[in-house]
């Protein structure tokens, strides 16, 4: 007999699995999660730890926690065992991905995002649940295109393993729900941050990790300047000027201008939420921004963050290399996978979301947003420090 | 005073004390006496029995202890390598000496047998005796397999002919005698219940440049050698600094990681001489000489002693430059480095484990822990492929396409080591290179970077060492050598610090460069390990032959004065002798060093295929 209200849930311990966890706990639901150890924590220490991070540990019974293998048929459990989860489970969320985009973990990128599908595919057609909903990402629509419309991807270009290995699992559950008749709906958030409201988040790549690279820096030469008598700064015209700021020459080799589609995370969740109550039917739909930051926005935001002058985007198709200095240098190093969304110009359709979720929509991302999800992540130092009793004692008094 | 005791008791015995490696100069009562009681290393041991009411007060004792100046190098010296500071010992050992003759302490003059007469007729007064406080120095080797044996005399000849006497002499009285260099093989050889022969005083070093050859005695230090060799724009083939050359070649033979080029045992040497097991001479070129280029995969008897052997002399250039290549995994840095072996690219290669490392480059323990840490989490450097060569060599590396911690690199970052820690450019360094890894090191101007945010001084390096020998150590690491790359691994100065932590016990095999034959043996030798709770680490591997073979040591460590750590590796050891018998057996190719001992004149490839 199936409870209406359970759901199994992969990718619980990643960015938006784990923000998602969180709501269907408080929105009642019984939730099974499908997970892994790590070397030192079971998965129930993983997800426990994860509760109280978001002050819900009172929650934990509503939640299960069943080990398993998604590389392994039945899920890796005993049959017993896997019976049992059929029975019980009405609907799943598939959220566990592989978020890397580097070309040399191809491999590995396509066995979780394309390999580990068989697995899961077959449990939620074993527990003939109601809807396979599939957390996915806009940028399947590939490279090549302006307008990205809420449709199966057709695109055959892609920027990275990640965006590709995306694009082809929704082919390949497309066709197996369509073979099965299971009802699918297709989640496609765009850049997530952390939560607008508070600036929480568990996770501090994406957005993150060039603001973190642009403080890395700062640091180098604010210590040069400060501590070492500033010799290396001074060879490169970097100077702390009348105001405190660091005036430090960093241009951004780009080929055109371009927008970013960023969104925040509880945005992410509620519209998730919207889409798996009240769209029994499935689709696809595209959680994204109406008005998405330009690159230039986002760059003022940092330099006003950080105390830094001279971050500039320039915009060249780059027939001759240009002459970087030390920072630039490790700064294009840095931002490398980050790249070709800086300088994106797709925009995204968002009609099928709009219609479902009432037309809820993200917050512009403003300065205020930036600074206090940025003042966050230097606070929990970038994941360092993110189960401190400090950050604990924050999330005690949000919830 | 328990403190002083501690300090006496960890003396490693590794006999840096004997050597001038820092410019400090040595211990003059050592110069001049050469017995080892005459220096710290001797007087530590001498302390440690004293205070515990393990030897009674001699006349040599009170010579030994009256002898030291406390000029305070044997603290340079021995803090440099292990962290410690032996003047205050040798402080310990002179007021306990001078108390206890002040209230009238019988001092114990030792009595001269007829076999000490005849043996003083052979090298004269002095360089014979049977003195209890000197015999003590002379009665442990810190095998953690054996225990200490006290021996009847202790002879220092000067020549081959004093030593063929001696032989024939303890041989007509059938007392059983040990050969010792700098007694630091840690295997129990140059210990006995009866006589040992300390070679310290037979230094000769001779040039033959027109025959590519210096001709050495046994009393030739690694260090020693080397330092001549350079001076005349050579370079020899040698292993730890302390080490004696003849006495090492012995041994096991000479391995290094320029024996990826120079090879090993009888590759470095020309000719050596000999007095035999019935002290007569013999010379490895005469005709009838002993066949010691063969060799047996067995327990095998010495050959003699050697009095001398001709190494070879190899041209150095001056475009020589050493370069350190990061991996995450040991299968990349075994592929590579056995890559460079098969194109013959660099003279010296080595893949070398984070302990390694970390603990050659940090003054202390502490600084070589953090520094371990950060190489492997932030950086995620596991291993390192060492090669050293010439810029021909530097330009195929380059043309390979991996990342290279270049001479000016590795200089950044051994002057600026105590800031790597709290580094945060570093943590995203890793991220940021996530296709293509350690990619940041490609960056143009990534060692400016790394000198604008580290700040590497020797002022930053020394401020890690004890106050008070700060001083001498800024103006060290000041000295171009020693973030040297090629100097230091010709010297291997650094290599000692090893046995900083705990003393090291080595386990070295020689075997194919298979991946999944090192792996096998590398994880064998670490589960036993953990077993018996003990350190352990991944040590190097160094190509031989081309590439086709490949020379490997795995460190287990022991505290030398814990009796339940020791009786643990005991133990381990037991497991460890019939794991690598066994792997042995299986391959065909896989050879340990336990029957190596006596057969280092042997040619490697009767060893290394057969």
């Amino acid at each position: 007999m199936h409870n209406r209200k359970c759901i199994a849930l992969t990718g619980a311990t990643g960015f938006l699995g784990s923000h998602l966890l969180a709501s269907l706990l408080l929105k009642e639901y019984s939730v099974i999660i499908l997970g892994r150890s790590t070397k030192d924590e079971t998965l129930h220490e993983r997800i426990s730890k994860l509760l109280g991070w978001f002050g819900i540990e009172n929650r934990l019974n509503q939640i299960t926690c069943v080990e398993v293998d998604l590389s392994k048929e039945n899920l890796g459990i005993e049959n017993e065992e896997y019976k049992a989860l059929c029975s019980a489970v009405c609907s799943v969320i598939h959220c566990a991905s592989d978020t890397s985009f580097s070309e040399s973990k191809r491999e590995k990128v396509m066995a979780a995002n394309i390999g580990n599908l068989k697995s899961i595919l077959e449990f939620t057609k074993n527990a003939k649940a109601d809807i396979f909903h599939y957390i996915s990402t806009t940028y399947t629509a590939g490279t090549g295109v302006t307008f990205c419309r809420e449709i199966p991807s057709t695109a055959k270009t892609f920027t990275n393993v990640y965006e590709e290995s995306k694009a082809d699992a929704e082919k390949i559950i497309a066709g197996f729900c369509d073979k099965n008749s299971i009802r699918l709906s297709i989640i496609r958030p765009s850049i997530v941050y952390g939560d607008s409201v508070s600036g929480r988040s568990l996770k501090f790549n994406a957005l993150y990790f060039p603001v973190k690279s642009f403080k890395s820096i700062r640091d180098i030469y604010l210590n040069d300047l400060i501590n070492n008598g500033g010799e290396k700064s001074s060879k490169h015209g970097i100077y702390i000027d009348k105001d405190g700021y660091l005036v430090l020459p960093l241009k951004i080799y780009l080929p055109h201008a371009g927008i970013i589609n960023l969104i925040p995370v509880e945005y992410f969740v509620k519209a998730t939420l919207n889409i798996i109550e009240n769209c029994p039917q499935g689709g696809i739909f595209h959680l994204t921004s109406k008005s998405p930051a330009q690159l230039e926005t986002v760059l003022k935001y940092c330099e006003d963050l950080l105390k830094m002058k001279g971050i500039k985007a320039v915009y060249d198709n780059l027939n001759t290399a240009p002459i970087l200095n030390p920072a630039e240098e490790l700064f294009a190093r840095y931002i490398e996978p980050y790249k070709p969304y800086l300088s994106d110009i797709r925009i995204f359709e968002r009609k099928n979301t709009d219609h479902i979720t009432d037309d809820l929509q993200p917050p512009e991302f403003t300065y205020d947003i930036f600074k206090r999800c940025m003042n966050y992540a230097i606070d929990a130092e970038w994941g360092l420090n993110l189960f401190s009793k400090s950050n604990k004692e924050k999330a005690m008094s949000i919830s | 005073m328990k403190d002083i005791l501690k300090t006496a008791k960890n003396c490693r015995h590794f006999a840096m004390c004997k050597i001038d490696y820092l410019g400090t100069g040595i211990c003059t009562s050592g110069l001049e006496k050469h017995y080892v009681s005459y220096y710290p290393q001797g007087r530590m041991d001498l302390y440690a029995a004293l205070a515990e009411n393990k030897i009674l007060v001699t006349d040599k004792c009170i010579e030994i202890a009256d002898t030291c100046d406390l000029c305070g190098k044997c603290d340079y010296q021995c803090y440099f390598t292990t962290e410690m500071k032996p003047t205050k010992v040798m402080k310990a050992l002179k007021e306990h000496v001078d108390s206890y003759v002040k209230n009238g302490g019988k001092v114990h003059k030792s009595v001269e047998d007829d076999i000490l007469a005849e043996l003083r007729k052979i090298v004269g007064d002095f360089w014979a005796t049977n003195d209890r406080a000197i015999a003590l120095t002379y009665s442990n080797d810190l095998c953690p397999l054996g225990s200490p044996k006290m021996p009847d005399y202790v002879i220092m000849p000067n020549t081959r002919e004093e030593i063929a006497a001696i032989i024939k002499l303890l041989n007509e009285h059938k007392i059983h005698y040990a050969i010792r260099g700098n007694g630091t093989a840690s295997i129990g050889v140059t210990i006995t219940e009866g006589a040992v022969i300390d070679l310290n005083r037979m230094k000769t070093i001779e040039f033959d440049e027109k025959n590519w050859y210096v001709k050495v005695g046994p009393g030739v230090s690694a260090f020693e050698l080397q330092k001549e060799a350079k001076k005349r724009g050579y370079r020899v083939n040698i292993a730890e600094p302390e080490a004696m050359i003849c006495g090492n070649i012995m041994c096991s033979g000479i391995f290094s990681t320029f024996s990826a080029t120079y090879g090993t045992a009888a590759d470095n040497y020309i000719n050596a001489e000999f007095v035999s097991n019935d002290g007569e001479f013999f010379s490895l070129n005469d005709i009838d000489a002993p066949n010691l280029f063969s060799f047996n995969y067995a327990v095998t008897p010495k050959p003699g002693i050697c009095t001398s052997v001709n190494i070879k002399l190899h041209q150095m250039t001056d475009d020589e430059t050493g370069v350190l290549v990061p991996f995450e995994k040991l299968d990349c840095a075994l592929d590579f480095a056995k890559d460079c072996a098969i194109r013959h690219i660099g003279i010296a290669i080595g893949v070398l484990g984070n302990e390694y490392i970390s603990t050659f480059m940090s003054p202390t323990i502490k600084l070589a822990k953090d520094v371990k840490e950060v190489f492997s989490d932030k950086l995620g450097i596991n291993f390192l492929v060492l090669v050293i060569g010439d810029k021909y060599a530097m330009n195929a590396i380059k043309e390979m396409g991996v990342p290279i911690i270049d001479q000016k690199i590795f200089r950044t970052l051994a002057l600026s080591l105590p800031s790597l820690k709290s580094a945060q450019w570093l943590d995203i360094l890793k991220e940021a290179s996530e296709d293509d890894s350690f990619s940041y090191l490609k960056l143009s101007q990534f060692n400016e970077l790394a000198e604008t945010a580290l700040a590497p001084s020797a002022k930053q390096l020394a401020k890690e060492v004890d106050p008070e020998l700060r001083p001498f150590f800024e103006k060290l690491y000041q000295k171009p050598e020693m973030t040297d790359l090629v100097w230091l691994n010709m010297f291997r100065i650094v290599s000692p610090r090893m046995g900083r932590e705990k003393n090291i016990f080595p386990l070295i095999v020689y075997l194919p460069i298979d991946n999944d034959l090192i792996n096998e043996i590398n994880i064998g030798f670490k589960s036993i390990a953990e077993k018996y709770n003990l350190k352990n680490d991944y040590g190097f591997i160094t190509p031989l032959d081309n590439g086709k073979r490949c020379i490997f040591e795995y460190d287990y460590f022991f505290d030398q004065t814990d009796p339940e750590e020791l009786s643990r590796i005991q133990q381990s050891a037991q497991e460890l002798f019939g794991f690598i018998e066994a792997i042995s057996a299986r391959t065909g190719t896989v050879k340990w060093i336990r029957y190596f001992f006596n057969q280092g004149f042997s040619r490697k490839e009767n060893f290394l295929y057969s």
